[in-house]
């Protein structure tokens, strides 16, 4: 099941940053938040252990590892704003150039 | 210490215009007596220092360290500092904005003060590239003058490379020997010359020396800062800021010397340098640019005679080093008065000034009698004991031979160019009748009359002090007693006959001068080392034009090259460290437990429909995809088990999904739906191009993420702390919970705080813009409702069915309660005031999709983003600071029902924890509000209908 966990969160990755190499805008948005997630899989699978209930101070069971899971709520907290952001900068420039293609984006250049 | 204080002084003095050179003597005239005071402290060969601590987690100190060898060097800096500031003030007469070089000078003349006082070789440092900086605009003042900015440039790019090579070096020096601090390094010679390292720290110190005190090749930039203004040249270039490097290897001498490679090393190069830059001074016609070159040899002495391991090359560096600071900054003064009062410093114009400038001439025959290392002046007894190193009986004859043939020619090259110097512009006949001179003010002329008179009066017998402060400053570099004595005539040894080959040589040399400089000429005429300088540069030019054309401009060529980097890195640093094949305990592929089956569906969802919004081509189904996805993943999460993150997951997936609609419906129909178009409109190389960098950067993150997973450690340090915590100190079941707001509470707050500013900052991107489309000034919040717009409802202004309304005017008051419950019990239970903030930011959402941004914005007033973030943020501050009352600690959990006897119901109490998790939901709402309301707003869609 490691196996496969990797190969999908691994997968996930790849797919957020080929929608990121899109031109289109919203693609690229698109692709954030894929990337969002894949590495937000990816901090819980960094957690010391798997347990079998959750972290619950009354829980019988042996309970996940808490630590990781209070990162990542932050984590994915901070990824929703800066997702916002990020959409909001896009909407910006593709009103400015009268587009949403990327590639005819090219401000920086001057 | 006090010169320090004294000397750091002038930095506060701004203002000042040349009229004020009298009193801004006074700087360096109090700390050459605070210098010469504070002398008789250490005429033991003892220190005085200071030290303060800077940064001690770094181990960074600021310090100070007075000895004899400083001693020798803050008597330079200071004393021909007051000659140079009067000097100056008379040199800019009449230029009211030379108070800007003044305040230069003075600024120069703290920095140099602070490199040969430094006790701590960080301190060093800093005041070192203090002096290449300020050397830069000295040499650059007159600014308008291509050449000078161009010298200047030279010089800083050297002296400046040399320094980052002498911070390498000092770091490694002080790495070896367990301190950064002089009196540390200097104790811990054994160690640094046993390291490992040691071949590498002595090449960067050397060279960051070397380039400040132009040693070949390096010499290159001193020519070029002769573009200087005078004073500049005299102090700088030739008394001080050049002899740093000098002092910095006398410094080191004791802790880096006594090794081959230090023999050889100084030696050659110091030799080389002596030897060129004498033979190069003869070709010379521009008298600065002649003193210039000869001061790039008596450089090159100094530094040879660091290489040497005896007591009498010592003598022979400190004797040189006070000798020739006082000759040469004489000479330059009386250069620079040639050149103000003539115009014209080239020697085939000049000639015949002896009877318009006798004062000069007499001072300019003092200090080339010095230079040429005549009896009774004082560079005679340099050049004397600079002899006697060579015939010095540890030397084996060859390297005897070499040394007196070079020292004993560059004797006469020197004296060749010292009688050129006076004669042809003093003596001989007029050359050019356009070249009138007039004698100096006597302010002007007392500058370089008083070191030149020094150059004759110290060699005078009784010099006890003298020779007292020169030995302790040789024996400070020397590590050792040096015995100096001052005695002009010593009997007959070998260093006089030396010299008298030397005289005569030169003599021959000064009376053919004139085949000889032709000669010169045309020796190599097209070789020079400025033709490398320049190449380098160039070829820097290049590199930066060709890094330069790979910045096209295009957002998603950058981000390919950062990610191939990335992949390149991970590759080059050996690559992720897989498990052997044995260490795993197979199958991976266990299908044992009783949720595998669902965490697989799970799985197959995620990657499934992430494929999904790329392959297919409406963006809306994209984004719809995408919401599944994201889905998938928090049952991934809650199968963990990890249900706080999954819950908080599926609503920002929720959220995300709203917000890019939203975003979707802003941008014009057209424009959308060329981009539908050109979404998969690429060649396929670049798909395969865009392919293989995700492919490889996926690659590497499952190689990562395998790892992580089967190498889990099982046991953690730090959670069990929270676990056993967590209900004791917090009263929350939720370990999660308690982490998030009561043990990181510091950190949440920092998190919202990002979280309200990623709304406000989108708020003022967009007004921003809707500026851009001439809407000017209004804010979102007082923009009057337009009659017709209270009619339009839904988001794109159509009429949505009563049933969907009804279920609106629900949904909003049950999120509320689903909020307040989370909020209420999210310290036992899943859930938190993220959550229900975000679910009421949803049921928000759906009242601008179903009644329209006026008409939402009309019905919900208390609705306003500014309000409600602030008084989210305001109330964690709040009940923080009363925690702290309370509790003596910011953010401490205390439970303000149980402490005022609060009647409530069971499972909830009113602490810290609640009001925190309140204070979370505000925020939330506020900053999501200021997205829905910007992103919403239907008035910047420049098509109405969509």
């Amino acid at each position: 099941m490691e196996l496969l966990t990797a190969l999908a969160i691994g997968l996930l990755f790849a797919i957020g940053i080929f929608q990121m190499l899109r031109r289109n805008v919203i693609r690229s948005a698109i692709g954030l938040i894929i990337l969002a997630n894949a590495i937000n899989l990816f901090l819980l699978s960094t957690g010391a252990y798997q347990g079998v209930d959750p972290a619950y101070s009354t829980a019988a069971g042996v309970q996940s590892d808490a630590l990781p899971q209070a990162l990542i709520l932050t984590a994915i907290v901070i990824s929703m704003g800066g997702t916002a952001f990020v959409l909001s900068m896009l909407y910006i420039i593709s009103a400015r150039y009268q587009t949403s293609d990327l590639d005819e984006v090219n401000g920086l250049r001057n | 210490m006090v010169a320090l204080v004294v000397g750091l002084s002038p930095m506060r003095l701004r203002i000042a215009t040349d009229k004020l050179a009298w009193g801004l003597a006074i700087f360096p005239m109090a700390a050459l007596v605070a210098a010469l005071n504070a002398w008789s402290r250490i005429a033991d060969g003892g220190v005085l220092s200071w030290q303060v601590n800077w940064l001690p987690s770094l181990g960074l100190s600021l310090g100070l360290y007075y000895d004899g060898l400083s001693a020798l060097f803050v008597l330079l800096v200071s004393g021909i500092g007051v000659l140079v500031v009067i000097y100056a003030g008379q040199y800019f007469q009449g230029d009211q904005s030379a108070w800007r070089f003044q305040v230069y000078l003075l600024l120069f003349m703290s920095a140099m003060l602070g490199v040969v006082m430094a006790g701590d070789v960080i301190t060093l440092f800093i005041f070192w590239e203090g002096t290449s900086i300020i050397s830069y605009l000295l040499v650059a003042y007159k600014y308008k003058d291509e050449e000078a900015r161009a010298g200047a440039f030279r010089a800083l790019f050297i002296t400046g490379g040399g320094g980052i090579a002498l911070l390498a070096g000092l770091l490694m020096v002080s790495y070896v020997a367990g301190g950064s601090d002089l009196a540390t390094i200097l104790q811990s010679g054994e160690l640094i010359r046993s390291s490992e390292i040691y071949g590498a720290m002595l090449a960067l110190v050397a060279f960051g020396a070397f380039s400040k005190s132009a040693q070949f090749p390096a010499h290159i930039w001193l020519p070029g800062a002769m573009s200087a203004p005078t004073p500049a040249s005299a102090y700088l270039h030739s008394a001080t800021m050049v002899k740093a490097g000098v002092y910095l290897l006398a410094r080191l001498n004791p802790a880096l010397g006594n090794t081959e490679a230090w023999f050889w090393l100084l030696t050659l190069v110091g030799g080389t340098t002596m030897v060129m830059g004498a033979y190069l001074g003869l070709k010379q016609h521009d008298l600065k640019a002649l003193l210039a070159y000869s001061t790039i040899s008596q450089l090159g002495v100094f530094v040879m005679m660091i290489g040497q391991e005896m007591d009498i090359a010592f003598k022979a560096l400190v004797v040189g080093v006070l000798a020739h600071a006082l000759y040469k900054s004489a000479l330059f003064m009386v250069a620079g008065i040639v050149d103000h009062e003539t115009g014209t410093r080239d020697i085939r114009r000049l000639g015949g000034l002896r009877r318009v400038m006798p004062v000069s001439f007499a001072l300019a025959t003092l200090g080339a009698l010095s230079m040429a290392g005549l009896p009774p002046l004082f560079g005679f007894l340099a050049k004397e004991t600079l002899l006697a190193t060579a015939v010095h009986p540890s030397f084996t004859p060859w390297e005897s031979y070499i040394l007196v043939a070079a020292t004993v020619a560059t004797g006469a090259l020197l004296l060749a160019q010292s009688g050129m110097l006076v004669y042809e512009t003093f003596l001989g006949p007029v050359k050019d009748e356009r070249v009138h001179g007039h004698e100096a003010p006597w302010a002007m002329l007392l500058a370089p009359a008083v070191p030149a008179l020094l150059s004759l009066v110290v060699s005078l017998p009784d010099a006890q002090f003298l020779e007292a402060f020169l030995a302790n400053a040789a024996a400070a570099a020397y590590g050792d007693k040096v015995k100096v004595s001052l005695a002009l005539w010593t009997g007959l040894h070998e260093p006089v006959l030396l010299s008298f080959v030397a005289i005569s040589l030169g003599s021959l040399l000064f009376w053919r001068r004139a085949q000889v400089r032709a000669w010169q000429d045309r020796l190599l005429a097209g070789a020079t080392w400025n033709g490398v300088y320049t190449a380098v540069l160039n070829g820097m030019d290049s590199l930066a034009t060709w890094a330069t054309r790979l910045q096209q401009g295009r957002l998603r060529v950058y981000l390919s090259i950062m990610l191939v980097s990335v992949v390149a890195l991970v590759l080059l640093l050996g690559g992720v460290p897989l498990p052997e094949a044995t260490a795993v305990s197979w199958p991976i592929l266990d299908f044992d437990g009783e949720l595998a089956i669902l965490r697989l569906f799970a799985l197959l969802v995620a990657v499934g429909a992430a494929l999904a919004s790329v392959l297919l081509v409406r963006d809306f189904a994209a984004i719809v995809a995408l919401g599944a996805s994201g889905l998938a993943v928090a049952v991934l999460m809650a199968l963990e088990p990890a249900p706080d993150v999954a819950l908080v997951q599926i609503v920002v997936d929720t959220l995300a999904l709203v917000i890019l609609v939203l975003a979707l419906t802003r941008l014009p129909r057209p424009q959308r739906r060329r981009a539908q178009a050109f979404t998969f409109a690429q060649s396929r190389r670049g798909l395969l191009r865009d392919g293989l960098v995700a492919g490889a950067m996926g690659a590497v993150v499952t190689a990562v993420t395998f790892v992580a997973l089967i190498s889990r450690p099982r046991e953690s340090y730090l959670t069990p702390f929270f676990a056993a915590n967590a209900k004791p100190l917090t009263g929350a079941k939720d370990i999660v919970g308690a982490i998030v707001v009561d043990f990181r509470a510091l950190d949440t707050l920092i998190e919202i705080a990002v979280f309200s500013m990623a709304g406000l900052g989108i708020y003022t991107l967009l007004r921003l813009a809707a500026r851009h489309h001439g809407d000017r000034g209004t804010q979102v919040d007082e923009l009057p409702l337009p009659v017709q717009a209270l009619r339009s409802y839904g988001i794109g202004g159509q009429l949505v069915s009563p049933f969907v309304r009804v279920v609106a005017y629900f949904v909003l008051p049950l999120a509320l309660i689903i909020a307040a419950t989370h909020m209420m019990y999210g310290h036992d239970q899943p859930g938190d005031g993220f959550t229900a903030g975000v679910i009421i930011s949803l049921a928000v959402g759906f009242w601008y999709v179903v009644f329209g941004y006026y008409q939402t914005r009309q019905r919900l007033v208390w609705l306003r983003a500014a309000p409600l973030i602030s008084s989210g943020l305001l109330l964690v501050m709040v009940s923080g600071a009363i925690a702290a009352f309370v509790n003596g600690h910011f953010l401490s959990p205390v439970d303000f029902g149980a402490l005022l006897g609060l009647p409530l119901p069971a499972g909830f109490s009113l602490s810290t924890s609640f009001l925190f998790e309140v204070a979370i939901c505000l925020a939330v709402v506020g900053s999501v509000v200021y997205m829905l309301n910007t992103l919403g707003h239907p008035g910047e869609t420049t098509d109405g209908n969509s």
